[in-house]
């Protein structure tokens, strides 16, 4: 074993290790802000595994987006909205945790057991050893991926326009709505009139 | 400059066009409306209607393409692809009409409901067409992403904003595991993600690859099952529809739900190709589950839009009938059934935005007595109702024959009885709103249907509300008497369909071995 | 373009020279330059600081600090020693953990970045493809520290201390990261060494200065924004906010913020001096000079010359940038919050965006200048 598969083994086991620890972390701590903090650990660790693959564009595009978008997003919501509410304790809420945990397990157990038994058809050794990954990665975007790349542009344009509908705050003109209440006056109403907004407790009943 | 040239000459780029039309008309919305402002409400819907039906005009355009493949192998565009693209376009064309008026009234925004229900076209069409692990993943997410701001954009409505956030967080679990599933595809294939290149490379389905496979095929099952609300993954059909906008109901109902079976029949047929026993099984469970919960469960609603809702799931069911049976005629009968559920439901939804334009409310109690007051609403909800619970002569009774037929010759004779016997009890509860409208005595009317308003068809935005309603009520009645056109065209785009002639081929050799030599062979098959 | 002094390889030769396998004498190569970043790192931070007080002093018509050593430069020394001793106060009901490891996870990528800055051909830690993508992408780790820090000090100013930070550093990532997109997209590459040998030959007249004029001023406005200098020091503007995110640090906590803005203001000045002004580049191109005198590039003695001309010239340039960055704080009164976010949303996002798309356009039409 040479210096650096050494020093590669080493890497992966305490990115191993940081990735779980954080992602079970982020599920099993009850302080929101904690599991957001661990949840850019996990993002973090990672991206030192991409880099561990040789992939550097990926994991820096990972830190950035992730890390530095995504995570901090997710922070400025939690953080504008800390509003404290204590939820009465449910009966026997260790039921429900314990099967959550069993289901959990199982699937882990599941595909765990797949992963390992599965032959995965691998090239033994990467034949070609990739000089420079963007420009790698470029080529990919503009040849056989070349549609999906473009059509993301249009989901983000969508995706942009409606996060600007859903936050703006609607200003209607005062002339509108006086012509609102005039069509209103002589024929219709609302569209459908609001009723009791349905409540956690009540949807199971609704379902059925 | 040489590596772009050489790329430009392989895309056959021409295969696009009509989604590139699309893009033109989303384009000419959004940028229409900040130009002109307010005032280009008047004219923008025509513009989208217009765009939308010189798509399905190029589409024509390019039936029995010689060349379908088109972008490297990432878009397939086949009679198949062809015909489901149409059936999304289609379905967008009959819903903006019928929401001009809707959004209007609710005070918010046409152009970007538009400009956003465009998008979701989009999403749909490439999604049918889609031929590679990762075009699939992004129309995907485009038509759900799409689906959740259209589902919100009653953004002063309560109820709105709590369908979207169920949506949401469903549609968003639902996406990430299709996604673990579709990654496994690509590990299982040694890395690849055209979906033509995976099925040549897992052709050993071996015992040691077949875990990887099967569950890979649940994962993605799921996802797909989400996209169409069948049953164990429907739970957020009711609710979103009852709190969503009407008109983004209507897409959801049919555009949506026709774009998830394009991706059923593509990525089942061509990358799970080995293990078509296992999803025929699995999708024969979804079925019957959707059937039954689905038009039992209709039987109890109060509300109209929740009775359409668990009415949409059982006719899902109803079209998977078609799906497991896995031949010509089973794909043909799907096709065919879109087509005409299409009309037979956005025309009962036309209806549905009428009669609650009018009278603010959707309860199915509230509509007794509405032959006296509006009998054209009455005759058109009336005939889309009968032909969704399939009565004769309407369309969706040869619909349904046609799918029980296909079931029947390919020998799922469980679940066509089944399919039979869920009709006759899916009849029940549209016959119920028939009755409640048409048969009651003056003094019974509801107190919404006493205070109908006068019916003035020229305020703005009702006219081409009428005028879907016309065509789909119309199309409704006539496509069950003249379906032959209809019928052709489904059976010509499947019999042209190199993927679909290659499954339906390798499904039938399995099929005689397992009744001569024992169930091993289907696998050594290939 | 020779390729200047190779200190790895004639360290490595030199011990394997004395019998060491070559695995061992990598292994003791590479802490090496990393330790000798950090302190030149640290150090560069003493003279930054003890030039803004000397610089703020001329502006304002001080003199500063001036009995510590000789003319004031052990000022910062004892600035530093100060913070080592102070008591480390965590105030009362604040969050522990999240109080410590919020400066921690502000200083540490602030340090990696050095990983990418060169002082001549062969004179950096890494040369990674990634390069100056590595350093956007580490920037955009700072707002979670100070997110964190802000959090935990559970106190009003440091939240809104916090959230600003947050919300003016990914505003101005943006068009910082456009305007070097367009610095990546000239030179072909992210490598900082490839970016500055696409300026070099022409001598001062090669540099980016001139053919990014518009990117050059929106990439330092957008890194004042994200060292939160003056004019855009709105996280900790004294009069609304006390000290923002840091008003609860005291002590070595405290040190550590002001160790890392002082870090990250020369680190964006070295950066800037890499894509706009040449990096190690002599304004005289040197190859030129020296065919002028007569002398062979591959003599050793000009080597040596070469190198640490390059360490100058970058050094140089950073540090005529940061005194540029202390004479805005004096000069240019402080934007409000709202006219922050209007300027990088409405204002330099587009331009960036234009500038970035007429880069395109130039490459195109021009590629003998832009890189082709």
């Amino acid at each position: 074993m040479t210096l650096a598969e050494g020093v590669q083994i080493v890497s992966f086991g305490i990115l191993a290790v940081m990735v779980l620890g954080s992602a079970l972390g982020v599920v099993l701590l009850t302080n929101i802000v904690y599991s957001a903090f661990l949840l850019g650990g996990v993002f973090i660790s990672i991206a030192g595994l991409y880099v561990l693959l040789n992939a550097e564009f990926v994991a820096a595009a990972q830190v950035l987006i992730y890390v530095g978008a995504v995570n901090v997003l997710i922070l400025f919501a939690i953080m504008l909205v800390n509003k404290r509410e204590d939820f009465s304790s449910i009966p026997r809420r260790w039921i429900r945790q314990g099967a959550t945990g069993i289901v959990c397990f199982g699937l882990f157990a599941l595909l765990g057991t797949m992963i390992l038994i599965t032959p995965w058809s691998l090239a033994p050794t990467s034949s070609a050893v990739i000089e420079n990954s963007i420009v790698e990665i470029g080529k990919h975007f503009f040849s056989d991926f070349l549609l999906p790349f473009e059509l993301a542009s249009v989901l983000l344009l969508m995706a942009m326009v409606g996060a600007i509908i859903l936050a703006r705050r609607d200003i209607i003109p005062e002339v509108a709505i006086a012509k609102e209440r005039e069509i209103v006056s002589t024929s219709l109403t609302l569209p459908e009139r609001p009723r009791e907004i349905a409540s956690i407790g009540s949807s199971p009943t609704k379902e059925q | 400059m040489d590596f772009s040239i050489s790329i430009a000459n392989q895309l056959n780029a021409a295969t696009i066009l009509p989604e590139g039309i699309v893009i033109i008309t989303l384009m000419v919305v959004i940028i229409g409306d900040l130009i002109f402002g307010r005032s280009s409400s008047r004219w923008l819907p025509y513009a989208a209607i217009a765009g939308l039906l010189a798509s399905i005009i190029a589409l024509y355009f390019q039936w029995n393409n010689p060349e379908p493949i088109a972008f490297l192998g990432a878009f397939n565009s086949d009679n198949l692809s062809i015909i489901f693209r149409g059936i999304v376009a289609l379905s967008t064309a009959v819903t903006i009409p019928m929401s001009i008026r809707y959004v209007e009234q609710s005070g918010t925004s046409l152009a970007e409901f538009m400009a956003i229900m465009l998008t979701a076209t989009l999403g749909g069409m490439f999604l049918s067409g889609a031929n590679e692990l990762v075009m699939v993943f992004i129309s995907l997410e485009m038509l759900s992403i799409s689906s959740y701001l259209m589902t919100g954009y009653m953004k002063r409505d309560p109820r709105s904003n709590e369908a979207a956030l169920k949506y949401l967080l469903i549609g968003a679990s639902s996406s990430a595991i299709f996604l673990y599933g579709v990654s496994l595809l690509y590990g299982l294939s040694g890395g690849e993600t055209n979906l033509t290149t995976i099925a040549a490379r897992i052709t050993d389905a071996s015992s040691s690859q077949s875990l990887g496979l099967a569950i890979a095929l649940v994962f993605v099952i799921a996802g797909i099952a989400f996209k169409i609300s069948a049953v164990p993954f429907h739970q957020w059909t009711p609710d979103v529809y009852e709190g969503s906008p009407t008109p983004v109901v209507a897409f959801l109902s049919v555009g949506s739900k026709a774009a998830g079976f394009a991706l059923a029949i593509r990525l089942l047929v061509t990358a799970f190709a080995l293990v078509t026993e296992e999803w025929h099984f699995i999708f024969t469970a979804l079925a019957i589950l959707s059937l039954v919960l689905g038009n039992v469960v209709a039987l109890a609603q109060t509300s109209m839009k929740r009775m359409l809702a668990y009415s949409s799931i059982a006719q899902a069911g109803f079209v998977m009938i078609g799906l497991i049976a896995g031949t010509d005629a089973g794909y043909s009968s799907m096709i065919f059934y879109l087509l005409v559920y299409l009309f037979m439901n956005l025309g009962a939804f036309t209806c549905v935005i009428l009669f609650s334009l009018r009278t603010g409310t959707d309860q199915i109690s509230e509509y007794a007595g509405l032959y006296q007051k509006d009998p054209l609403v009455t005759l058109c909800l009336s005939i889309c109702l009968l032909s969704l619970g399939g009565i004769p002569p309407l369309a969706g009774f040869f619909g349904k024959i046609y799918l029980f037929w296909a079931g029947w010759q390919a020998g799922i004779y469980g679940l066509v009885l089944l399919g039979l016997i869920t009709t006759v009890v899916s009849i029940y509860y549209y016959i119920r709103v028939v009755k409640m409208m048409v048969v009651k005595e003056p003094h019974e009317m509801s107190d919404a249907v006493k205070n109908y308003p006068e019916i003035r068809w020229s305020l703005p935005g009702m006219r081409p509300l009428q005028v879907g309603l016309i065509v789909s009520v119309v199309v409704t009645s006539l496509a069950g008497i003249l379906s032959n056109p209809l019928f052709t065209l489904a059976n010509d785009s499947v019999v042209s369909t190199p993927i679909l002639q290659s499954a339906v081929v390798t499904r039938e050799l399995p099929q005689n071995n397992v009744k001569v030599s024992s169930t091993v062979a289907p696998s050594t098959q290939h | 373009m020779n390729s200047g002094i190779d200190l790895q390889g004639s360290l490595i030769d030199t011990l394997k020279d004395f019998g060491l396998p070559p695995g061992v004498a990598k292994a003791i190569w590479l802490p090496l330059p990393m330790l000798l970043m950090i302190i030149g790192a640290t150090v560069g931070v003493l003279v930054v600081v003890w030039l803004e007080r000397k610089i703020s002093a001329a502006a304002q018509q001080r003199i500063g600090p001036e009995f510590t050593g000789p003319l004031g430069v052990l000022q910062p020394v004892a600035d530093g020693m100060k913070l080592v001793f102070k008591e480390d106060v965590v105030p009362a009901r604040s969050d522990r953990w999240l109080f410590t490891l919020g400066p921690i996870v502000v200083v540490i990528p602030v340090f990696l970045s050095y990983l990418i800055v060169p002082f001549g051909q062969n004179l950096v830690i890494t040369d990674l493809n990634v390069g100056i993508f590595l350093w956007i992408a580490l920037s955009s780790i700072a707002p979670i520290g100070l997110l964190m820090s802000g959090y935990a000090s559970n106190n009003k100013y440091s939240l809104l201390g916090g959230l600003r930070a947050a919300a003016q550093s990914i505003s101005y990532e943006i068009p910082l990261a456009f305007s070097v997109l367009a610095i990546a997209m000239m030179s072909n590459s992210l490598s900082t060494i490839d970016i500055v040998e696409q300026q070099s030959g022409y001598g001062i007249l090669g540099w980016n200065l001139w053919r990014q004029p518009v990117g050059f001023i929106i990439f330092w406005i957008a890194a004042l924004a994200e060292c939160e200098r003056l004019p855009f020091d709105l996280p900790e503007a004294e009069e609304e906010l006390v000290a923002g995110y840091q008003t609860e640090y005291a002590g070595m906590k405290f040190g550590l913020f002001y160790l890392g803005s002082y870090v990250n203001l020369v680190l964006s000045a070295l950066i800037f001096a890499i894509l706009y002004l040449g990096g190690w580049e002599f304004p005289i191109p040197l190859e030129r000079l020296a065919g002028w005198l007569g002398v062979s590039e591959t003599t050793p003695w000009l080597q040596i010359v070469t190198a640490s001309l390059g360490i100058v010239m970058t050094l140089l340039k950073a540090y005529f940038l940061v005194f540029i960055a202390i004479l805005l704080r004096w000069t240019v009164p402080r934007v409000r919050i709202d006219q922050l976010l209007n300027l990088g949303w409405k204002f330099l996002l587009p331009v960036s965006l234009a500038n970035l798309l007429i880069t395109a356009a130039l490459k195109l039409a021009f590629p003998v200048a832009f890189g082709g």
